[in-house]
This record gives C-alpha cells, sequence and structure tokens, in this order.
C-alpha cells in the first residue's frame, strides 16, 4: 500500500499492523484535503465562542425583554430592535461579505485554495438562515409599526432579493461535480450576486422614491437611543456575531469532513462492507482489501 | 408585546434548531470518518480551520 | 475578438436561422404569456393599460431565459462546446458572439411582443424613442448577464430549472428600469423622470459586459 497512491486503504487502518497513521490526504491542485481530525486546540476555540454566543445570546433576551425599559415612542416594540439589527447585520454584510471575499480569493490565483470555498459556502448557509431571521423579524416589527407584513423598500427587497440569490448558490453547490469545479461555478455566482446587489437596492431605492415621495421605511431605530438600551443593543450585536461566528466554524468543519469522506469515498464504502462482514478481520481480508 | 414575543420566539427557535442540526451532522460524518480510518488516530498538528495539509509518509 | 464575435454571432444566427426555435417557440411562448396576463388582470382595460409596461418586460424575461437555454443547449451536442474551445476562439470573441445572437433574438421578440401589447392592452405610447432605447438597452443587458449564466449552467443537467432561478433575480434591475421607462413613455408619464433609469441601463449594461468579456474564458473551463 505505500505504493504511489496517496490515500490510506482500509488494509492499513484495519490491518494486523501497529496503530494505523492518520489518512493522508488526497492531493488536488488546489488545495489538499486537510485532515478530519480537529485539532483540541481548535476544538476548544470553538467550544469557546460557543459558550460565548450561548450567554451573550440569553442575555441579550433577557435584558431585551425584561430589564430595559419601553420606549416612548414604539412601547414595546423596541425589544425587537436588540436583536432584528443584530441579524440583519450578521446576514447581510458579515455573512454576505465573507462569501463574496472568500469567493473572490478563490478564483483570484494566487490564493486559490479550496478553504475558501469552504468557507463561503458556510457562510452562505449560515447566511440563509440568519437573512431568515432578518425578513421575519422585521415583517414582525413591521406589521405592528406600519400596519403591513410586508412594503417594498429597498432595504427589505434587496434581503429578499438576497435569499433568494443565496438559495440559488446553495442550489448549484448540491449539483454534484469535482470539488474544484463546483468551487468554481459557486465563485463565480457568488462574485455575479455580489456585484448585482448594490444595484438592485439602488434601483428599488429609486423605484420606490419615485413613488411614494419622501416616504421613509426605515426601520432603524432613533438616533436618541440610550442608556441600558444603547448597551443591549451593543450586546445583542455581539451575541447574534458570536452565534455567526460558531455556526460557521462547525459549518466549515462540516464542509472539511463532507469533502474529506468524498475524496475517501472507496474506503468508506469498503469500511463499511467490512463492517458488515462475519468474524473479526483478520489478514486475509486485510490482503484482499490492499490488493484491491 | 406579543409581537415582540413572536419575533424573539421565532429567531430563537430557527437559531436553536440550526445549531442542533449542525451539531448533529458533524457527528455523524466525524462517526462516518471514524469508520473509514479505523479507531485510532494520532491526533493532527494541524488547525483545520486554516485548512492546512496534513502530509503524512506512508 | 470582435472578428471571433462575428463569426459566433453569424453561426448561432444562422442555427437559428435555419431551425427557427427561436421564431416558432419562443415567440409564441411569448404571446401565450401576454394572453395569460390579460386572463389573470381581468378585462378592465385601464389595468391592463396600466399594467402593460411591466407585463411586456415580465414577458421578455420569460423569453429570455428560453433563448439562453436555447443558445447554451445549441453546444452541447456533438462535443460542439469542446470543438469551439479547441479552435481557438477568443473567450471574449465568443461571449460577445452568443450575447450578440441572442440580443438580437431578443429584439424580434420584444418588437413582437410590444406590437402584441399596445394592441391586446390598450397602451399608448407618447415617447417612442424611450421605447427604442429601452428596449435596446435593455436587451444588451439580458444578452449579457443570461449568456454568463448559461455558460455557468451550461454542464448541468438541472440546467432547465437551475437557469431561471439563478438568471432572473439578477435581471431584476432590468425590469424594474425598462418598466420605469416605459411608464414615462406612455400616455400619462413624465418622460423626465425615465432619464434616470436609462442611466442605469448604461450602467448595468457597462457592468456585466466588461465582467463577461473578462471572465468567459475561465468560467467556459469550468462546464
Amino acid at each position: 500500500m505505500t505504493d504511489n497512491s496517496t490515500t490510506t486503504t482500509v488494509a492499513e487502518a484495519f490491518g494486523p499492523g501497529p496503530a494505523a497513521h492518520p489518512p493522508t490526504t488526497v492531493a488536488t491542485n488546489t488545495g489538499v484535503t486537510p485532515s478530519p481530525v480537529q485539532s483540541p486546540r481548535s476544538r476548544m476555540v470553538e467550544r469557546t465562542i460557543g459558550i460565548l454566543a450561548l450567554v451573550g445570546t440569553i442575555a441579550t433576551v433577557w435584558l431585551g425583554i425584561w430589564v430595559t425599559p419601553p420606549d416612548k415612542v414604539q412601547g414595546d416594540l423596541v425589544r425587537l430592535v436588540y436583536i432584528h439589527p443584530g441579524v440583519a447585520w450578521v446576514a447581510l454584510y458579515l455573512a454576505f461579505g465573507l462569501a463574496a471575499v472568500s469567493s473572490l480569493l478563490y478564483l483570484w490565483p494566487r490564493t486559490r485554495s479550496l478553504f475558501w470555498d469552504r468557507l463561503a459556502a458556510a457562510a452562505v448557509e449560515v447566511g440563509v438562515v440568519f437573512n431568515v431571521c432578518t425578513l421575519v423579524s422585521g415583517s414582525i416589527w413591521g406589521r405592528p409599526t406600519w400596519g403591513v407584513w410586508w412594503a417594498w423598500d429597498a432595504r427589505l427587497t434587496s434581503t429578499a432579493v438576497l435569499l433568494v440569490l443565496f438559495l440559488g448558490y446553495l442550489a448549484l453547490r448540491r449539483v454534484p461535480a469535482e470539488p474544484e469545479v463546483r468551487a468554481r461555478r459557486s465563485a463565480f455566482v457568488a462574485l455575479f450576486a455580489a456585484v448585482d446587489i448594490p444595484i438592485i437596492h439602488f434601483s428599488v431605492n429609486w423605484w420606490n422614491t419615485l413613488h411614494q415621495g419622501a416616504t421613509v421605511l426605515n426601520p432603524n431605530l432613533s438616533a436618541k437611543i440610550h442608556g441600558s438600551m444603547a448597551w443591549t443593543l451593543l450586546l445583542g450585536f455581539v451575541a447574534l456575531t458570536l452565534v455567526f461566528v460558531w455556526m460557521l466554524l462547525v459549518r466549515f468543519r462540516i464542509g472539511v469532513l463532507e469533502d474529506w469522506l468524498g475524496a475517501n469515498e472507496l474506503d468508506l464504502a469498503l469500511a463499511e462492507r467490512q463492517s458488515e462482514g462475519t468474524g473479526p478481520l483478520d489478514g486475509s481480508a486485510a490482503d484482499r482489501v490492499g490488493a484491491a | 408585546m406579543r409581537y415582540v414575543v413572536a419575533g424573539y420566539a421565532f429567531i430563537l427557535i430557527v437559531l436553536a434548531v440550526y445549531a442542533v442540526q449542525l451539531v448533529w451532522r458533524r457527528r455523524r460524518l466525524a462517526q462516518a470518518v471514524a469508520r473509514v480510518a479505523g479507531p485510532v488516530m494520532a491526533p493532527v498538528a494541524t488547525d483545520p480551520a486554516a485548512g492546512t495539509v496534513t502530509e503524512v509518509a506512508p | 475578438m470582435w472578428r471571433d464575435a462575428a463569426l459566433v454571432a453569424g453561426k448561432d444566427l444562422r442555427i437559428e436561422g435555419r431551425s427557427r426555435v427561436g421564431l416558432s417557440q419562443v415567440a409564441p411562448f411569448g404571446i401565450v404569456a401576454l394572453v395569460l396576463f390579460a386572463f389573470a388582470l381581468g378585462p378592465d382595460r385601464q389595468v391592463m393599460a396600466k399594467g402593460a409596461p411591466g407585463l411586456f418586460w415580465v414577458a421578455v424575461l420569460f423569453c429570455t431565459v428560453l433563448a439562453i437555454q436555447r443558445s447554451v443547449s445549441v453546444e452541447s451536442t456533438d462535443g460542439a462546446r469542446d470543438g469551439l474551445r479547441l479552435s481557438g476562439i477568443d473567450p471574449a470573441g465568443l461571449y460577445l458572439g452568443k450575447a450578440v445572437a441572442v440580443a438580437a433574438q431578443l429584439v424580434v421578440l420584444e418588437l413582437l411582443l410590444a406590437i402584441g401589447v399596445v394592441l391586446l392592452y390598450g397602451a399608448r405610447i407618447e415617447v417612442p424613442w424611450m421605447i427604442v432605447v429601452s428596449c435596446l438597452l435593455g436587451t444588451v443587458g439580458l444578452a449579457a448577464t443570461g449568456t454568463l449564466y448559461g455558460a455557468l449552467s451550461s454542464g448541468l443537467r438541472v440546467r432547465e430549472t437551475l437557469l431561471p432561478f439563478l438568471f432572473l433575480p439578477i435581471a431584476a434591475p432590468v425590469l424594474l428600469a425598462g418598466t420605469r421607462i416605459w411608464q414615462a413613455a406612455m400616455a400619462g408619464g413624465t418622460p423626465a423622470a425615465g432619464m434616470q433609469w436609462l442611466r442605469l441601463l448604461v450602467v448595468f449594461d457597462a457592468v456585466y459586459l466588461a465582467i463577461g468579456v473578462v471572465l468567459f474564458g475561465p468560467i467556459q473551463e469550468t462546464a
């Protein structure tokens, strides 16, 4: 098995020899499948961020719903302002921006590595979740405030279009393909979406204001937010950003594992077949597998 | 106020469900990897978040 | 590059001329769309006249999707795509050629649909040159982006369902701008309001044409 092939075969894992080597990587020309084993340090980082995110979110909810006072103008509805801009900023700027930049970095020859592709994919998927949260929370806030569940202003519309573009990206990634091919395709789609979103936002802004004059359907908070409300708002931003980062890390990890399994599909199938087999594995089984 | 509760509930539930799904997915994949590579694997020194390579000479 | 573009455009248009798919399938589809819109909006002529600009452009968008699909599928048989790449044709030229061919077909379709809209919906056009310019600019934008997305999805078996989903949101600014310009150019509209939308279309066209010329080569290698 120690020939030119760079994949560790099942034989080495199940064979009679001493402890197996960690699986070697499958070489591709644009970035190698990293090890599927997560280093303890990165595991700890992820766990810490996760705990901070959880604590922060709980704190935000507690402060937002119980501790802070109702607003003079908006009443209790201001409480939604503690979380809605948070998810919106994550979905529209953090996730989308990260996906766009990662896609660009993947396409750029000097920095081409499947790492960026995985990062972009993770960012988009988590971004979709936050995007849906943004639209729904915004809509829920809008109903008692403006009287409508939906308004065609630039921000809401752009968010909806971004959702559709993200979903298109994810749909495209589902199409079976070589990792590099899929990465390139996805990167291009992300790039075009990144170019189009500002244009759409701009156009819808015109489109709307031309009809409704100076109507400002602005979901933004008033400038006079202060005291405990301001702190809660800030906490909301931070907590939700941490939630995003944690989800990104886990989703990225999932991407790594999926790619590794994809590259070692044959070994996986063999392992599963072996585990169905009768009796313990002995050298003969290993030899047979090794010869395959 | 029920709008506020509805808003918070939606966001929290969606995020929680997604988080659980992520963790479950990762666990399932890690189990699959363990089945392929065998139960004994040397800890690797790379930081997977950096996506760098483990090159181990066979 | 320009010579290659002319070559490719000529090829695509000749294929269209011989097979007449655009004329016999896409155009009738456009007409059907107009009829269905009429059914959807009810017999009130005033409502239809008001909605005419938007309906026109939506019909154009749908026809664009079909035209792009056709443009891509023309090369999916007999390894024609690989043949094109091996022939040493400049990718930018290939892109422009295909886009021009699609644009040409779209212009003809738009003429047909415009006549249909005027006749069927009772739309009254006051500033014809704006209509014409908006159609030309919009067509360029649709052809530019559509050819890009066609190339991106050319290798996929699920192209039929994926291409509309990917392409139409990107084409939304053309729909917005085109509708606004038409509304400005019709009876009861203010032409001045349409001017900034024309500028938007110019920007949109320039941006995506530039992207296409530069990136078409790398995109092709993906498919």
